[in-house]
């Protein structure tokens, strides 16, 4: 398998940056979850986890961005009609964009609530803007706002895949799985 | 496959590089200058001029409005910081005679202000300050002395909750239009003072050491 995508499928830098940004998304889901229902230290450093799970998604968003640039995109198969396109455009847009407003609103939750972020331990991050109660309110609800987003169009993007897959029977889901073959 | 284990391979060093982190990486947060005292190099007023050895050293009490007392902690791996709002300051202050100079500060600590309402009340908790029992800290310090760098140094005792330690607390002193602007930073450990019981005693989400930076206007008063 090619480190770089083809016309006809994805490289594997491009498979390994979807995947470990899906598995994130998913740990990034669950550790927000179980902090929830923590409190004191354990809520501080559950939430330390998340901010530096979503920094390192920031991180590899940018990256993933400049690789797909670099890049040639897979097409879609010949047959797939016109409102297919242009819903699979809208919805990788927007995940795209996702994956970069959502680890950008909790950033900024973290610096309007004076509480900065660091990756790991290991190093500390500016903080985007000033702390202000009302900041980290607007900010707390648009993270749990474009979450709800990212889900529903994360499910159109697999209904999407699977159609592909299981109805046009072609190799459109195929190609993006980390062992996959395309012929 | 081999896609699978670059997957994995690129997961496990994430992890890895996780579990390597070490604590104390936090950035020392950056100096900041005092609150902007009024330039007195050009007018060194009559007030800020210190009085001879033979008599009463003159007394300086603190402008609370122009004065901060900031800290800095490390809160899982981020330099946070915080200050108190309010507390008072008393210099006597006698350049010729530092040993009968003295200084006094008291902070009340429910003043204590970290920008998360959460997060304060945490602070005034037993577990950390404990507000209720123990609402304020203290240094006394009865002299001056010089340091080996020229600065100054107050030589006194810091107590905060129930527990007292010395400490020399090293201070620049600027003459002002009114009086003198006492500034300066140090730190020091927190569990030396108690603040941290129960899971609080844990250092790893919350650092031991606290950096506190001081900016004081101080107004020469006729008392």
């Amino acid at each position: 398998m090619a480190f770089r995508n083809t016309t006809r499928s994805w490289g594997s830098l491009s498979k390994a940056f979807h995947w470990l940004i899906v598995l994130l998304i998913i740990n990034q889901w669950w550790i927000a979850s179980r902090a929830d229902e923590l409190k004191g230290l354990a809520k501080l450093e559950a939430l330390a986890w998340h901010k530096s799970f979503g920094m390192t998604i920031l991180m590899l968003a940018v990256l993933r961005l400049l690789w797909r640039l670099l890049n040639p995109t897979p097409d879609l198969t010949a047959e797939t009609r016109r409102w297919e396109r242009v819903l699979a455009r809208i919805s990788h847009v927007l995940l795209y964009a996702l994956i970069f407003a959502m680890p950008l609103t909790g950033w900024m939750m973290s610096s309007a609530k004076n509480y900065p972020v660091s990756w790991f331990k290991l190093f500390q991050f500016p903080d985007l803007v000033a702390p202000a109660e009302q900041t980290f309110h607007q900010m707390h609800d648009l993270h749990h706002l474009l979450f709800g987003v990212l889900v529903s169009v994360a499910l159109l993007h697999v209904a999407g895949a699977l159609k592909h897959h299981f109805i046009d029977k072609n190799d459109v889901l195929k190609r993006m799985l980390p062992f996959g073959k395309v012929e | 496959m081999t896609n699978y284990l670059a997957i994995l391979g690129a997961a496990l060093s994430l992890f890895a590089a996780a579990c390597h982190a070490s604590q104390d990486t936090a950035k020392p947060a950056a100096a900041k200058p005092a609150a902007a005292a009024p330039a007195s190099a050009a007018t060194p007023a009559a007030a800020a001029t210190p009085a001879t050895s033979a008599g009463t050293p003159p007394r300086y009490a603190q402008n609370a409005a122009k004065s901060s007392l900031k800290f800095t902690f490390e809160q899982a791996g981020a330099a946070a910081s915080g200050n108190f709002k309010k507390f008072t300051t008393v210099l006597i202050y006698d350049e010729k005679n530092l040993a009968a100079s003295s200084l006094d500060v008291r902070v009340e600590i429910a003043s204590v202000d970290t920008q998360e309402p959460e997060r304060d009340s945490m602070l005034k908790d037993a577990d950390l300050f404990n507000a209720a029992k123990y609402p304020a800290a203290t240094f006394a310090a009865s002299s001056l002395a010089k340091r080996a760098d020229g600065g100054l140094e107050a030589v006194g005792k810091l107590k905060i909750r129930d527990i007292t330690h010395d400490l020399r607390l090293p201070l620049t002193l600027k003459p002002t239009a009114d009086g003198l602007e006492l500034s300066g930073k140090t730190a020091i450990k927190r569990l030396d003072y108690g603040v941290g019981q129960g899971e609080m005693k844990a250092t790893d989400s919350v650092g031991d050491e606290v950096k506190i930076e001081y900016a004081v206007s101080l107004v020469r008063s006729s008392s």
